[in-house]
């Protein structure tokens, strides 16, 4: 039996002579919570256990990502803008490369193009990964965790072998990848290419990694405590998502079958066939669920870059010196989380103008005082899981 | 010599003292031995290695090392809370669960005190705990203990009356309520009661897992939500009370669903002599199957929302119960 | 695929067809900027163009609003040069959620105590981002249920993304990136510098 929402405030605000007089207590959630993603922190005036008044409070991680560029050049922005989102570290700089290539109307080769999206696509898994550990979590189920993150070592071990870092990757530069140094004074010859035997190893460690999250489907999926935790609950309907500008796999999941992957060209992806799941409901199972199957057609398509990567250049010829001529453009990438877009202007110089950056999770909850109106207290929890996002993409 | 033991344990006070000394030692060293299995099986269940430093490769000194700590911690009480309400809710859990304890029997003539009504005292004992429990949330002055201690105080109710129910049946086929005496009714019978109040023990077993408050009903500790719920402002040794209870009183209300429904300490084929020895041990393999089972439970599920918990108490286990009472009642009046 | 420079191509740019569209149906001047459609409106019918963007052009989905301060004096970063009409240009970037179209609408708001409708009537997603841009920009949203700080403290004074807002650590100290950096180690100066890499090259002391 679902109370009216109206009706249920009504109760807690009067106060009846006659039966009980309940008075609703105000709850903080956070900024230090164990399953708040970050330093999120809600305010929210609960009645017994339903919540009805839920304000978010962010800005506890605000570092001021946008007035930071105006000052610093191309590529040191890209170390900035590395640890917005820092799940899914390679993802983040992508898009900011490629406005900056567009403006500069350099054209980047083919292989490094191929790079550029296997690279996503591993920080696709790696970010929808951390997502299979954290949520069940939450709910109480304390083993898909270590299962995850398990799988997540391989994928983070690969990137660590061609980029040097786990997160915080740093591997594109204006025209390309970076290209690996040799190491140690017998060789003096830069090896312009990836690691060997990175593309056998991807290959492998996707074999596995698909594995590992069938064991997780199966462990998870068809447990009937998480199913009655999670099925119904969240519904976010598709008009309202796509108002709020909720995007990634929160929209997919209500129904919505867009994908920026297929309708952009930041990166080569109608070279490679790949469906994009999409869910019934928009509650929290199928948030879940669509992520999950994200994670089968990630595989899908780095195996398939696999087999079609060409040979040739990392990076495209660029003067030492970067500047870019003046202009504006905006350029808006499928990351994990959602969209990520970057408006930059320029107005020559060697850094931009300004630079808006457009995070997913942003706008993904700004939907929480909407969605999370007159839900149970261990249901916003939940809700907050579904949405995945990470504190880093809100705050910049 | 034995004669000697056998004359001095025949007084009173000695055999008080003897007694005391054994349930005092049993609570921590049961509670340490089960806190190492939960370690180290949940490490296995999750592809880690779990306690390992401490005491050696296998890290068997992980729980003393955290006795210790816990130990000598600072004792802090918040300035909002009720001090002697907050002091007492520890104990008050941790002596429940002694006490359950004092009616088990572990060999034919070994258990503390043969109660005539010791399954009535087990479970009405068994109760304290959700008084203490409440006192917990209610005293430490802050709003996630108070809820935490709300929903304890509604699931740990609603669960007593699955609980209770569920063991009706088994004292309707012994005709006693006494624990020892359900032991020797299933001796003679020949068989564990299990067989035929599989549902009873199917009850006990869920009933007994909220009155725990472990996964799949740890509502009130939740600690993805509450962060502890009423245990939030519980340091020191005041939590090591509550850490030993709850492991204790896995292996007491453990031991009791063995007592009930699993013929206790009795295997069939063994001789009543060497029952008298090896009974004990038999009564332990068989508790320690059981909490190895809770356990696993733990580690598997997620946990329950508040409601879907207390529908699952009130519209699903007990009419269940109540059947279950009624068929055997039925059967019990037509076969004899 | 290439990027390309648009405005002055034989072949007309693939985005010219739905710029004029929208152009036609708000009102507004097209412009095509590197694959980007921005759409130039007037600031009174701002609540309007959007609302037909909504209604009419099917762009449902709120993308993000957020603004530029254009001005010559600058005390972060470089100045844009002394042409440029000081203004604070507002932008709202809306799309669709079925073929990826995607358009920026964009107005001149006037410098000195700017201000605009606000567009939460129109796109629920407006909400924040208008929060955001009031307290980095000081543009006042009439018509805002609650345009409280969202990031900073209550206690903030003044506006950070404007330009004449200085970067109070380089007030202290200037920008170490100016200086040479060393290479890489292993890296002679001799062969790795013909690639444009390592961190030194990158500065513009060479």
């Amino acid at each position: 039996m679902v109370l009216d929402q109206d009706l249920v405030r009504h109760l807690s605000e009067s106060s009846v002579s006659v039966e009980l007089e309940t008075e609703d207590m105000t709850l903080n959630i956070g900024p230090q919570h164990p399953s708040t993603h970050g330093v999120l922190r809600l305010v929210a005036r609960v009645d017994g256990e339903r919540a009805f008044d839920v304000q978010p409070v962010i800005g506890y991680m605000h570092r001021g990502y946008e007035k930071l560029s105006e000052v610093r050049t191309y590529p040191q922005i890209t170390t900035l803008v590395n640890r917005i989102d820092w799940v899914s570290g390679y993802a983040n700089e992508v898009p900011f490369i490629v406005a900056a290539e567009k403006l500069l109307g350099i054209e980047v080769p083919e292989r490094a193009q191929f790079i550029r999206l296997i690279l996503t696509e591993m920080a696709r898994i790696s970010s929808h990964l951390i997502f299979m550990a954290s949520y069940p979590l939450e709910l109480g189920a304390a083993t898909p965790l270590f299962f995850a993150l398990r799988e997540r070592e391989r994928v983070l071990d690969l990137l660590e072998g061609v980029t040097g870092g786990r997160f915080h990757p740093n591997f594109n530069r204006i025209g390309g990848v970076k290209p690996a140094y040799g190491s140690g004074s017998s060789t003096r010859k830069v090896i312009q290419d990836l690691p060997e035997g990175f593309l056998a190893e991807t290959r492998d460690a996707m074999d596995k990694v698909t594995v590992a999250v069938d064991e997780i489907n199966t462990l998870v999926a068809g447990n009937e405590i998480l199913l009655a935790r999670t099925k119904g609950i969240g519904i976010l309907p598709p008009e309202v998502a796509v108002s709020y500008g909720v995007s990634g796999p929160n929209l997919r999941a209500s129904g919505v079958p867009f994908d920026l992957r297929k309708v952009e060209n930041y990166l080569p992806y109608h070279l490679f066939d790949f469906e994009v799941p999409v869910g019934e409901n928009g509650d929290c199972w199928d948030r879940w669920h669509v992520r999950l199957l994200e994670i089968r057609q990630s595989v899908r398509i780095i195996q398939q870059a696999i087999d079609k990567i060409p040979s040739g250049p990392l990076q495209a010829k660029v003067p030492k010196v970067i500047k870019v001529p003046p202009g504006e453009t905006y350029v808006r990438a499928e990351n994990p989380k959602g969209e990520m877009g970057y408006y930059l202007v320029s107005k020559g110089g060697q850094g931009p103008y300004r630079l808006k950056i457009r995070s997913a999770s942003f706008s993904n909850i700004s939907i929480l005082p909407w969605i999370l109106e007159g839900v149970l207290v261990p249901d916003i929890i939940a809700i907050m899981g579904s949405l995945d996002f990470v504190l880093g993409d809100v705050d910049r | 010599m034995i004669s000697f033991l056998t004359d001095l344990f025949s007084n009173f006070w000695v055999s008080l003292a003897g007694k005391l000394a054994i349930v005092g030692l049993m609570i921590p060293l049961v509670g340490m031995v089960i806190g190492f299995a939960e370690m180290k099986l949940s490490a296995k269940m999750q592809a880690r290695v779990g306690p390992y430093f401490a005491g050696g490769r296998w890290g068997w000194a992980q729980l003393i090392a955290d006795g210790v700590k816990f130990f000598q911690k600072e004792d802090l009480i918040p300035a909002e809370a009720d001090r002697p309400v907050f002091k007492i809710a520890p104990v008050l859990v941790l002596v429940s669960t002694v006490a359950l304890l004092v009616v088990i029997p572990f060999g034919p003539g070994l258990i503390f005190r043969d109660l005539s009504v010791g399954v009535f005292f087990a479970l009405a004992i068994s109760s304290l705990s959700t008084i203490g429990i409440l006192m917990a949330g209610w005293s430490s002055g802050n709003k996630y203990s108070l809820m935490g201690g709300l929903r304890a105080a509604g699931q740990l109710i609603a669960y007593e009356l699955p609980l209770v129910l569920a063991v009706v049946g088994s004292v309707i086929l012994a005709g006693t309520m006494s624990m020892s005496g359900i032991v020797e009714a299933q001796i003679e019978a020949g068989y564990p009661y299990v067989i035929f109040q599989f549902i009873g023990f199917g009850i006990f077993m869920i009933a007994a897992l909220a009155e725990l408050s472990r996964i799949p009903f740890d509502m009130p500790i939740a600690e993805s939500e509450l962060v502890m719920g009423y245990l939030t402002e519980y340091s020191g040794f005041r939590f090591l009370f509550f850490f030993l209870a709850e492991f204790a009183n896995m292996f007491s209300l453990s031991a009791i669903a063995v007592t009930l429904f699993l013929g206790g300490y009795w295997l069939p084929g063994i001789p009543e002599d060497v029952l008298a020895y090896v009974g004990p041990l038999i009564l332990l393999a068989k508790t320690f199957l059981l909490v190895f089972v809770m356990i696993w439970f733990r580690w598997t599920f997620p946990r329950f929302r508040e409601d879907q918990l207390q529908s699952l108490a009130w519209k699903f286990l007990v009419p269940l119960a109540l059947a279950n009472i009624a068929i055997t009642a039925v059967f019990k009046v037509v076969l004899s | 695929m290439t990027s390309s420079p648009s405005e002055t191509e034989t072949t007309a740019h693939p985005l010219q067809e739905l710029a004029d569209e929208v152009a036609g149906a708000v009102g507004g001047e097209a412009e095509i900027t590197f694959d980007t459609i921005k759409v130039h409106v007037s600031p009174e019918s701002w609540v309007e163009t959007l609302t037909t963007a909504r209604d009419d052009l099917g762009l449902v989905f709120f993308s993000w609003l957020s603004a530029v301060d254009w001005t010559a004096e600058v005390e972060v970063g470089d100045s844009p040069g002394d042409d440029v009409e000081t203004r604070f240009e507002v932008l709202a970037a809306v799309a669709d959620v079925s073929a990826g179209r995607r358009v920026i609408f964009t107005t001149n708001v006037q410098h000195d105590a700017p201000s605009i409708a606000s567009l939460v009537d129109v796109y629920s997603g407006a909400n924040w981002h208008e929060r955001e841009a009031h307290e980095m920009f000081g543009i006042d949203f009439e018509g805002h249920p609650n345009l409280a700080n969202l990031y900073l403290t209550d206690s903030f004074i003044g506006n950070p993304l404007r330009k004449s807002y200085p970067l109070l650590s380089r007030e202290v100290k200037p920008w170490p990136g100016k200086v040479d950096v060393e290479g890489m180690p292993g890296a002679d100066d001799d062969d790795a510098d013909e690639t444009a890499d390592g961190p030194s090259e990158e500065n513009p002391e060479a």
